[in-house]
């Protein structure tokens, strides 16, 4: 079968940008148990910082990469003491609203900034792609897929090992016991939000050279990055990584076999079958939505 | 003899004002006519409906100032706000309730027509669309409804036309031994445009088909359909695409070496949009789009009636954008309320018992008006494929050009075959 080591490679690029803006996803709801449904918004603005960092500024958007990381981080914040810190502590519903709120906030101002208008960002190696063995790949996926598998190998050991990690995870399993061994957990909060944020605006500007750059072209993206969150277990990062792996696998082998229509069943179909068996997912703790409330 | 001059004089100005009258065969009009706009101006379709409107503006101008009104009387508007389907039967409900129109056009989107154009039979009204395609619309035995565009069914017909008249002797190919591949997003507009293509495709002309494959435009990787179509290697593709899918397509089928003779789209969205140009640059060079008349158009080619329109159009959109390029969303409003105004001066009244047969009778050839249009309208309130003269463009160096039917336009088709990417400069 000629085809397969193509369909393999198509499959290890989109389960790489999926795993990419999953972390971001997973992380954020393994600490603070809030769902960013604005998780797509602020890959959109990741998007188009690396759009008009390249046309207005002629940065290469591996350069805006770099500088994406603190700007990101600072919208995070800036977004948490703003929106979520009030309702960090609310039920879920009021949670729920919040984040839903922001994201139609945030994709009808960048309509109203920027049109609905679809943008591509073409660098001069847009086209590149390197030949083996009877499949193309493409660079810029290359990359995306590196730091995909380097994030979640980073944010890992983050928070196994660091400091602040550690203080993470305290917060995670127990809100209250942490605040009374003197955890500061709004601030820990405000970390983990902002660092999410970081990693999905970096995934944004790595993605800015492969798609287009429109306003609703974070949810394209986030629908599958939810299924691989829950699919690998909420709050698991390798289980992302797995899952997103997974999704990408039954969406390119479905669309090359049975019909690109029907791609979205196949995951779904996949994503349904795996709760039945594993509620918590593949590498999900039972219960661990409930952690830490 | 002094009076004399003067009487001379006068004279004169009273006949050359009556002439400059005969040449617009117009007079002044007097008192108001109201219709109503219905467009999406908030949301994700804003920018098309914003450019739907300034194109309805632009002619309601020129018809009170250079062609009499319609009816005698000057023409205005009341605008809505069609940002949805609940919006668009609302807001046509209160144009017609509250405004007191008789007549509303509008509203260029597929999701949007059905909608608005239900409000507008409960109401009493005529709607009158310009743009949108979905054949739904003029299906369900609405007396009220018209449409002067073609619907999605007509661009299969043309895209078919094209290929069966254009592309296949320049392949050299008889039509029957051409292979067509056809992909598509998977909304109402690209499924009746890929399915009445299919039909005369096979019926008329007995091409060979692969496919047809249908996806969501908000898919994330075709490489898995792109190696399906590199397998079955057709002659043309014929893809309806959006934006974002016609821009990823576009880069992946580069990356896996996707040859292909020809790509024929249809619509202003993906291929026939401007942002496909930008995306790629000279890369974008080779795709056909099905649209309204582009650069290279030559107007002469037009009746005279239909010249003098196109041009006082085309004057009034350099006027108010300063571009000679003409927008699709220009063309479609302008071109579809400048024949609501031939129906209006043609019945004299917007009562519908009298307004819809003499929409019927309505008889106008090829190049009568704007966009060399003519008008022959069905039963159903749909204005004829065949008097819609509809235009193939190719984006050729970064601008879609205008290249069939050859004897409208200047410039002409390049790249048949398409050959390999690198080599279509």
């Amino acid at each position: 079968m000629t085809v397969l080591p193509q369909l393999i490679v198509s499959t290890l690029l989109l389960g790489g940008i999926y795993a990419l803006i999953a972390v971001g996803l997973t992380l954020i709801f393994g600490v603070m148990r809030v769902v960013n449904f604005a998780h797509g918004e602020f890959l959109m603005l990741g998007m188009y910082l690396a759009l008009f960092a390249f046309a207005r500024l002629h940065f290469d958007p591996y350069v805006t990469l770099v500088l994406s990381l603190p700007i990101s981080f600072a919208v995070g914040w800036a977004s948490y003491r703003g929106v979520m810190r009030p309702i960090v502590h609310a039920s879920h519903n009021v949670q729920v609203f919040t984040t839903v709120g922001l994201s139609i906030a945030l994709q009808n101002l960048a309509l109203v900034l920027w049109t609905a208008d679809a943008r591509f960002l073409r660098t001069d190696y847009y086209a590149v792609v390197v030949r083996i063995g009877g499949a193309a790949f493409n660079v810029a996926q290359i990359v995306a897929f590196a730091l995909a598998v380097a994030l979640t190998a980073g944010l890992f050991a983050f928070m196994r090992w660091s400091y602040i990690g550690k203080v993470m995870r305290a917060t995670a399993q127990d809100r209250d016991a942490s605040a009374l061994m003197g955890i500061d957990t709004d601030r820990v909060y405000a970390i983990t939000w902002a660092v999410g944020i970081a990693c999905v605006g970096a995934a944004g500007v790595l993605l800015a050279p492969i798609y287009p750059v429109y306003p609703t072209a974070g949810l394209q993206f986030v629908l599958i990055a939810y299924v691989a969150v829950v699919l690998g277990g909420l709050g698991d990062m390798a289980g992302a990584l797995i899952a997103a792996l997974a999704v990408a696998a039954v969406e390119v082998a479905g669309s090359y076999t049975i019909g690109t229509a029907w791609k979205e069943v196949l995951y779904l179909l996949l994503f349904i079958g795996i709760l039945v068996v594993r509620p918590a997912g593949l590498f999900g703790q039972r219960g661990a939505e409930a952690l830490g409330t | 003899m002094k009076t004399a001059m003067w009487t001379v004089i006068v004279l004169g100005i009273v006949a050359l004002a009556l002439g400059a009258g005969i040449v617009q065969g117009q007079q002044a009009p007097t008192g108001e006519y109201k219709i109503g706009v219905l467009e999406p101006l908030t949301g994700n379709l804003a920018v098309q409906g914003k450019l739907h409107v300034e194109g309805y503006e632009i002619m309601r101008d020129l018809i009170n100032t250079r062609f009499g009104g319609v009816m005698g009387k000057k023409l205005v508007f009341a605008v809505g706000d069609a940002v949805d389907p609940t919006a668009a039967a609302s807001e046509a409900t209160r144009l017609a309730a509250r405004e007191g129109v008789k007549i509303i056009t509008g509203t260029f989107s597929s999701t949007l027509c059905g909608a608005a154009s239900e409000a507008a039979a409960r109401q009493n009204v005529i709607y009158w669309e310009t743009s949108c395609v979905d054949p739904r619309m003029t299906r369900r035995n609405l007396k009220n409804v018209f449409r002067t565009e073609i619907d999605g069914t007509g661009f299969g017909w043309y895209n078919v036309e094209f290929i069966a008249k254009h592309l296949a002797h320049r392949l050299g190919k008889k039509t029957s031994e051409l292979k067509i591949a056809y992909l598509s997003e998977d909304s109402s507009y690209g499924q009746s445009v890929t399915e009445s293509a299919r039909q005369r495709a096979k019926q008329e002309f007995g091409m060979q088909e692969v496919g047809p494959e249908y996806y969501a435009s908000s898919t994330n990787d075709l490489t898995p359909v792109i190696l399906k179509l590199k397998a079955t290697n057709p002659d043309i593709l014929h893809h309806i695409a959006r934006d974002p899918d016609a821009i990823l397509f576009w880069r992946q089928a580069r990356e896996q070496n996707f040859q292909v003779k020809a790509v024929v789209h249809a619509g202003a969205t993906g291929y026939g949009t401007p942002g496909f140009g930008k995306a790629f640059g000279n890369d974008a060079n080779g795709p056909f789009a099905l649209l309204e008349p582009g650069p290279g158009f030559i107007i002469e080619k037009l009746r005279p009636e239909g010249q003098a329109v196109e041009r006082a159009f085309r004057e009034a959109v350099k006027a108010k954008t300063g571009s000679d390029v003409l927008a699709g969303g220009h063309q479609l409003a302008a071109g579809g309320l400048w024949v609501l105004k031939l129906a209006l001066d043609a019945a004299k009244t917007d009562d519908l018992d009298k307004f819809r047969p003499a929409v019927l009778a309505l008889d106008l050839p090829v190049g009568s008006a704007v966009n060399g249009w003519g008008v022959k309208f069905d039963e159903t309130g749909q204005n004829s494929n065949a008097r819609v003269q509809h235009y193939m463009l190719q984006w050729q160096n970064g601008s879609l050009v205008t290249v069939w039917p050859e004897e409208f336009t200047t410039h002409r088709a390049k790249w048949i075959p398409l050959g390999p990417w690198d080599q279509r400069k």
